[in-house]
């Protein structure tokens, strides 16, 4: 050992950040989950029937289902009685029209995060849905994608504004019977964003949000919904914290993507939950799912993800390639620490001629953390000339973590041509001295190995957002490297 | 599920029935145990893709048949096919007539080879549903043991031959290799005629410190017959296990293979070729445990699918807590022929170590364009340029034989089986 | 500039440097010649702080300070560089990146402000050329499919970008064809200075044609044995080590 182990554990164990607790009164319905519960979520929101039948069908065929135990990971049973299902901040009667009426605690909040939502959304240009708990707190930018015809709102808006879209598309890609969390989630879901692209625009803007769980003892449930209609484009950012609580949290999010033809959307993820303590005490569960529907010929959906927070992730950005010609990628930076438990990955599901894929997945273990790549990679007898590439890698930090690779290829089309490679390696003593002999710190040698290592993937996302990845990236590693 | 299972009454009568051998005991402990574990079903991870519904029906045939004939087996006259095989393999051949040895027993230096129901020696092991299974209904088998030090001048050649008269057999061979011995086995799977006959068979290896074992299996059975085979290799410090399996024949064929290494400087080395065509279902799984390091592991299965066959491949290697100084790599490669054909591959990783190298690939697709295009600027059709590539992709298996006595019985059957699979694409 | 006094050094409990003397003073050339095994590059690596190596006793000052002391970047940062025997690869780390981060971060330990991005990159591009390296180096991940020729230019550019006081070159010939040899020993012999020293550490005395020594040692079991001039690497190319070896233990 070149390294003292000691030293770099240090470097590992860095505190989380935003674990700070906003102290704002919030609205909340009591814990439980029954029909009562549903019915009073969708009654806070002013619901039309047809919303509050879709969650009632979800709630019941979710008491149908099991809680899938298939992950590689391991966690205590979650009472779903136990949970709050919904939280509002309490300003939430009287709406805030513009920022300015934004409660300036909460501004403050989203100031500690680092997204001073004010200057910085205006400096760079990016419209932000802020989702605080379970309620949007403010949309900004809305006149100019007013003008582009983008419609950019809560989720909850646009249930009220726009229900031919909602009835149209909501539960399309992701139905409420999908799977244990999508059905739960489709019963409880508080709110989330809501995107439609117009035919041909090319969204002015990046659109952000960030997520951020606050109350303890609840549930967060948003739910997000983009169509990006013929011939459009976006980008969509998507950026998640959390409060440091002893509790665990559950967070069981949907989102649903289509694409029609020749449109492009392209999904970022920064997740930055907290991840619990290095005991393993506390933090999110993180079950979400995302998939993307390439619904049109030549439509393209692209995600991206660092995720670094969460006690436990199950998560898988998919993509169903039904349209000719249709291109699906998914690039991903998972990195666990200390307890952190991830099973993560996608599904690539070709139909349509010609379809694509690329999935590069860089996976960082460390610590006493397990972590899993599990992906699907499906050729349809009928996606002649389907192609996918996957490329898988981890790192490995230290000796009592794992790495898994879980790659499932099932492929029912002779003209398809698929390849999956998968290497395992860790940060060598050699590398580690190389560096410090040009008088690089041990930590700064440490990110600069790992962010090399996940360059493939951070050269995909927004500049902004590839400079707090990596940012990210650093701090979750502290002390990680023995 | 009633469709895959065994029928236990009847299970736990034939046991009953069975002779007072030296096995009674371990089948009737085995017969309980099985009553909790039934065939596995699709619903578990591991047999996803594979149904075993068939061979449930075969067994309940057999154990019919066992009840109403009282244990008689049919004979059949084979001659023709053992000439063919032991008249092109240089090699010690005993027979392996449904799971009974039907030969005599070769006297090679340094090897003791025993009926597995003539004498005590090590406990039948296997705890899974499939192993237990065998253990239950198993009357015979044979028995290797290589003293330490003992190199044998040939390969021991084992033929397998089913009836498919009979609707079920249990096969076991159990090899113990010595210290620093270097034993070769070359196994030959055939039926004696066509029909629908389940096979279930068990090769478990023990090697000690400093052994090496080669193995060669050529699975070439009838087209109509179902098999779960399930081997496994003990490898202590410094020994090596060598296996090549050839898949050919059979309607469904289950191939699992597990290696554990149990001692540093340990390599196992597996590789694999599957040829399906028609109907055909074959599925390898494999897992190789790196118990401990420095310790290597090489694995490389390849597959050429035609008609509406369907292959598995499932490659599991796990590095476990401590075994430092592992260096593995796998890889699976198909090429698919046909529409219909379906390929479902899987190369796990799972690690528990940081000091390790591993590496897994897979690939599904067709033949590689630039040597078609190559081969036709010199001349050749399109036709013969595909069989010359999909050959060369099936040969590269050869290159890899870990005894090299079976190579031209090999390349020529190999060859026949290719032209097969190529003329009849659809 | 550099006194090793009695040095021993172990690894994995087995000494390797058995009371080890040197001293070399700014402008001087030092070359350490000896058979494998001799102890060379652990005399490198202990200067340089390789954790591996476990210094028993003995003592080594670089410019008045003890260096033991120091962690192995607060030794780089003090002006003590090593041409690495195997430049390890490091990838997706830009070459340029390193270099860069290796600049600044000595700029910052003497209390100066980081290199201007455009001033780094046209001193890379100078530099680059003398030793014939194609700039499309810069963009690569650090030794990253390098030739074993090219990481060793790779080493002498990092070399002449950090301008440190002392460098420490091991092995820098071995395995280089006879043009990059030639681009590696003008690169090196670019950077004499009479504020610089260089210790070359090398098994043959071919190096020695094309960078002149001032002096030349001669490493054996973990100790100098032997010290001359230049004319003693010829001596050894001559007779080979063995005549040294026994003239000093008789």
């Amino acid at each position: 050992m070149s390294t003292d182990p000691n030293n770099l554990e240090s470097l590992v164990n860095r505190r989380y950040e935003h674990g700070f607790v906003t102290d704002i009164e919030a609205d909340s319905l009591p814990p439980g989950l029954d029909e009562g519960i549903v019915r009073a979520i969708s009654a806070i929101k002013k619901e039309p029937e047809f919303m509050l039948e879709w969650r009632l069908k979800a709630y019941r065929h979710w008491l149908t289902m099991q809680e899938p135990e298939w992950a590689h990971v391991h966690y205590p049973q979650i009472n779903y009685q136990d949970i709050s299902y919904f939280s509002a901040p309490k300003s939430d009667s009287d709406r805030p029209k513009s920022l300015d009426e934004v409660d300036p605690k909460l501004l403050e909040t989203y100031d500690k995060l680092g997204i001073p939502l004010h200057e910085r959304a205006r400096l760079a240009g990016v419209a932000v849905d802020a989702v605080f708990d379970s309620v949007s707190v403010a949309t900004t930018f809305k006149e100019k994608l007013n003008d582009a015809g983008v419609i950019f709102c809560p989720f909850s808006e646009a249930v009220i504004k726009h229900p031919e879209l909602i009835k149209k598309y909501l539960g399309s890609v992701v139905p409420h019977r999908d799977n244990f969390f999508a059905a739960l989630n489709s019963a409880v879901f508080s709110d989330g964003s809501f995107v439609y692209i117009p035919k041909g625009v090319r969204c002015p803007m990046e659109l952000s949000t960030y997520f951020r769980i606050n109350a303890a003892n609840t549930g967060q449930f948003e739910r997000t919904l983009i169509i990006a209609d013929e011939g459009s484009y976006v980008s969509y950012l998507e950026g998640c914290t959390a409060p440091m609580r002893d509790e665990n949290q559950l967070h069981a999010a949907v989102v649903e993507l289509v694409a029609m033809k020749d449109a492009e959307i392209k999904y970022s993820t920064v997740q930055n939950w907290y991840p619990g303590d290095e005991d393993g005490k506390g933090g999110i569960y993180n079950f979400v799912t995302k998939r993307g529907d390439c619904r049109g010929d030549n439509s393209k959906i692209s995600w991206t993800q660092v995720e670094t927070g969460s006690a436990i992730t199950w998560k898988y950005p998919s993509c169903i390639l039904r349209g000719e010609n249709s291109v699906g990628e998914f690039y991903s930076v998972a990195v666990t620490n200390n307890m952190q438990q991830a099973d993560t990955g996608t599904k690539m599901i070709h139909i349509g001629k010609n379809s694509s894929s690329t999935i590069v997945s860089k996976g960082i273990s460390a610590g006493r953390a397990q972590q899993s790549y599990r992906g699907l990679v499906r050729v349809m007898p009928q996606a002649q000339g389907a192609r996918n590439h996957t490329q898988c890698d981890s790192l490995l930090i230290g000796k009592e973590c794992g790495a898994h690779t879980f790659p499932y290829m099932e492929v029912k089309n002779p003209s398809a041509k698929v390849e999956h490679e998968a290497t395992t390696s860790r940060i060598s003593e050699n590398q580690l001295f190389y560096c410090r002999q040009r008088g690089i710190s041990e930590e700064d040698a440490v990110n600069m190995i790992v962010n090399g290592f996940c360059k493939e993937v951070f050269k995909e996302l927004p500049m902004e957002f590839a400079v707090e990845a990596q940012a990210l990236l650093n701090v979750s590693l502290e002390g990680a490297v023995g | 599920m009633s469709a895959t299972a065994i029928n236990q009454d009847m299970l736990l009568a034939v046991v009953e029935a069975m002779p007072g051998d030296k096995l009674a005991e371990a089948r009737r402990a085995a017969a309980f145990r099985f009553a909790e574990l039934g065939f596995p079903t699709v619903g578990q991870e591991d047999w996803k893709y594979t149904n075993l519904s068939v061979a449930a029906e075969l067994g309940n045939e057999w154990l019919d048949a066992y009840v109403a004939n009282g244990g008689q087996e049919s004979d059949s006259r084979t001659g023709n096919l053992i000439a063919a095989v032991q008249n092109r393999i240089d090699a010690y051949w005993i027979i392996l007539r449904d799971g009974f040895v039907d030969s005599n027993l070769p006297d090679v230096d340094g090897i003791r080879v025993s009926r597995i129901a003539e004498q005590g020696h090590r406990p039948l092991e296997g705890a899974d549903a499939m192993s237990v299974f065998n253990t239950a209904l198993l009357r015979d088998g044979l028995y290797v043991r290589a003293e330490p030090g003992a190199v044998p001048d040939k390969p021991i050649g084992i033929l397998i031959i089913d009836n498919p008269e009979n609707a079920m057999s249990q096969t076991r061979v159990m090899i113990d290799s010595g210290e620093n011995s270097h034993l070769r086995i070359v196994e030959c799977c055939l039926s004696s005629e066509a029909g629908r006959q389940f096979t279930n068979s068990i090769f478990e290896a023990d090697l000690a410190d400093g052994a090496t074992l080669d193995h060669v299996r050529i699975q070439n059975r009838d087209e109509a017959h179902v098999s779960v085979n399930k081997l496994s290799a003990k490898l202590r410090r410094d020994s090596n296990f060598n296996h090549n399996s050839f898949d050919l024949g059979g309607a469904l064929t289950r191939n699992d293979v597990n290696a554990e290494i149990t001692g540093e400087g340990a390599s196992v080395n597996l590789n694999g070729l599957y040829l399906a065509a028609g109907d055909q279902h074959i599925d390898n799984h494999t897992s190789i445990v790196h118990g401990v390091g420095p310790s290597t592991s090489e694995e490389e299965y390849r597959g050429i699918l035609s008609g509406r066959s369907r292959c598995v491949f499932n490659g599991k290697v796990i590095v476990s807590p401590g075994a430092d100084g592992t260096d593995s790599r796998q890889s699976n490669h198909n090429l698919l022929l046909s529409d219909r054909a379906e390929i479902d591959t899987k190369p796990e990783l799972e690690i528990y170590a940081d000091d390790v190298k591993c590496a897994h690939g897979a690939t599904v697709g067709q033949l590689d364009e630039t040597a078609l295009f190559y081969l036709r600027t010199r001349g050749l059709g399109l036709d013969h340029a595909r069989r010359i590539i999909t050959r060369a992709f099936a040969a590269g298996t050869l290159s890899t034989l870990a005894v090299a006595e079976c190579h031209d019985y090999l390349a020529d059957v190999l060859d026949q089986r290719l032209a097969n699979l190529i003329d009849a694409k659809q | 500039m550099l006194e090793v006094k009695n040095l021993k050094a172990s690894i994995g409990g087995k000494e390797i440097l058995t009371g080890l003397n040197l001293s070399v003073k700014a402008g001087e050339v030092h070359a350490i010649m000896g058979p494998n095994g001799s102890g060379k590059s652990t005399l490198a690596q202990v200067i340089a702080g390789h954790a591996d190596y476990e210094v028993t006793s003995g003592a080594v000052e670089f410019l008045g300070k003890d260096l033991l002391d120091l962690d192995p970047e607060e030794r780089a940062r003090e002006g003590i560089f090593l041409g690495f025997q195997y430049p390890v690869e490091i990838p997706g780390v830009n070459n340029a990146y390193l270099l860069k981060a290796a600049v600044n971060a000595k700029r910052k330990h003497h209390g100066m402000d980081e290199i201007d991005a455009f001033e780094f990159l046209k001193l890379a591009r100078e530099k680059m050329t003398m030793l014939g390296m194609d700039p499309v180096f810069l963009n690569r991940g650090v030794n990253e499919g390098f030739s074993g020729g090219e990481k060793k230019r790779n080493e002498i550019l990092q070399m002449a970008m950090l301008e440190p006081s002392l460098a420490i070159l091991d092995e820098t010939d071995s395995g280089l064809d006879i043009d990059a040899l030639k681009a590696v020993a003008n690169g090196v012999n670019s950077l004499r200075d009479p504020e610089r020293a260089i210790v070359l550490v090398t098994h043959y005395q071919r190096l020695l044609d094309y960078i002149e020594p001032d002096y030349v040692h001669v490493l054996s079991g973990g100790q100098i044995i032997r010290s001359g001039d230049k004319s003693l690497a010829l001596e050894l190319e001559d007779r080979g080590y063995e005549w040294v070896v026994e003239a000093a233990s008789a």
